[in-house]
């Protein structure tokens, strides 16, 4: 029997907890974020093995908190955006049936006061914007958190598409990080599909 | 019976797998060929940016002032002391009247988060990014944008410490005991600290220290004399470390 437990937990360390990040080479990725969310970067991206909820996927070039970008993949009603850390005294808002475009700005936001600590979460811009073709929104942000008081900035562009969210947004650091990487984040989202 | 089984099996791969992390975890690196002579150049000691509390019963930070006031004398007595002894001119940062506190004080965090990035991705080797996988170059910045800084003028690089700590609260203490009881690992307490030296005419950072788990109570002269040995250990240009890198 300790034998099983001591083989079971070497598999386990190989397969789960020790799951090293992947390459995103060049080319088509499908079912990005366990949905029918795809594109095609045209360079190399790291995906992190940690995962910040059933349908989140995260790339990042140096590191998620230097440049990262978040794919949410089709989060259906009454499911929030990230897995919650502490559903009693911090829940996360839900996404709703009667939802619209413009409100994904706002979820985005308080969930990110709820679950990072985030204390200033302004919403720059918001355009509409074509998200393969379904109309959806494009926006800027600027936020800190309150564990590493980095000053940030976003961008995103969402859509509701058969009645579940599907957005993008990328972050990173205001000095340096965010516009060194911005072009390769706008010629990512440019290849999207769903 | 199935259910203890998988339990078990889960919580020894999540202990063996801690430990290698533990074991394998690398604490300083430098940009490629990088090295630096005693009495060449100016190094400006950025602010320290010290943050020290409590580690709640369910791990949460909880910031305490009056450890932290502590602390930052503390470390900036012994950093006084051993700023004489790295073998360049080290001169403490001045805002005077260029009005970029903010701005520096941005930096200061921005190299933090570089700072822990490369521990995390960068140290652990069974973290790192496959991009930065292939070559074993160590290659992270905060930007070119901070040559343009006129409060860093003269000085060739600037030294960023950063120092957070986190000491268990009983009841964390006591859940550390009942957890290893139960054969489960909990940590009590967090100790980071980064040092790292950024060229200031292109944003590299060419040297860094750190480590998430410092010695030295900081809040103790003793404990934050330690902690700064640590942190400027293996400092380029100190004369210690010069001649042993000259012998080799």
């Amino acid at each position: 029997m300790r034998y099983a437990i001591l083989i079971t937990a070497l598999l386990g360390m190989s397969s789960s907890a020790c799951l090293a990040n992947a390459l995103i080479s060049p080319g088509p990725h499908a079912a990005i974020a366990q949905s029918r969310l795809s594109a095609t970067p045209d360079g190399e991206w790291n995906r992190l093995s940690r995962r910040d909820g059933k349908n989140v996927e995260l790339w990042t070039l140096d590191g998620d908190a230097l440049n990262k970008v978040t794919f949410f993949g089709g989060i259906p009603v009454g499911r929030p955006l990230l897995r919650e850390v502490d559903k009693k005294n911090r829940p996360l808002p839900k996404v709703t049936s009667n939802m619209l475009i413009t409100d994904i700005p706002a979820l985005l936001e308080s969930t990110y006061r709820s679950q990072f600590a985030v204390n200033q979460l302004q919403i720059e811009t918001q355009e509409p914007a074509l998200l393969d073709g379904n109309k959806g929104i494009r926006f800027t942000y600027a936020f800190a958190r309150a564990d590493d008081e980095v000053l940030r900035k976003g961008e995103g562009i969402g859509a509701i598409v058969g009645g579940q969210l599907y957005l993008v947004t990328y972050e990173a650091p205001s000095l340096y990080f965010f516009d060194k990487d911005l072009e390769k984040f706008h010629r990512l989202i440019a290849t999207l599909k769903l | 019976m199935r259910l203890n089984f998988v339990v078990r099996a889960s919580l020894l791969a999540c202990s063996l797998c801690i430990s290698v992390a533990a074991a394998a975890q690398e604490k300083t690196g430098n940009k490629e060929g990088f090295a630096l002579k005693p009495g060449t150049v100016r190094i400006m000691l950025m602010r320290p940016v010290i943050q020290v509390g409590a580690q709640s019963t369910g791990g949460m930070y909880e910031p305490n002032a009056d450890w932290t006031e502590q602390a930052r004398n503390y470390i900036a007595a012994s950093l006084q002391d051993a700023q004489s002894q790295l073998g360049n001119e080290v001169t403490g940062y001045s805002e005077a009247a260029s009005g970029e506190g903010p701005a520096v004080t941005q930096y200061s965090h921005l190299f933090s988060t570089v700072a822990d990035s490369v521990i995390e991705y960068q140290f652990f080797a069974g973290n790192r990014l496959p991009t930065k996988k292939r070559d074993k170059r160590f290659d992270w910045a905060v930007g070119p944008g901070i040559a343009s800084l006129k409060s860093l003028e003269g000085a060739d690089y600037a030294l960023f410490i950063t120092t957070h700590d986190e000491y268990g609260s009983t009841g964390r203490k006591v859940l550390q005991i009942f957890a290893a009881m139960g054969g489960v690992s909990v940590t009590s307490g967090v100790h980071v600290g980064h040092a790292g030296l950024v060229d200031l005419k292109t944003g590299e950072l060419v040297w860094l220290n750190a480590d998430r788990q410092m010695g030295g109570d900081v809040r103790t002269p003793e404990g934050a004399q330690k902690r700064v040995k640590q942190l400027l250990e293996g400092f380029p240009g100190k004369p210690v470390e010069a001649a042993a890198v000259a012998g080799k």
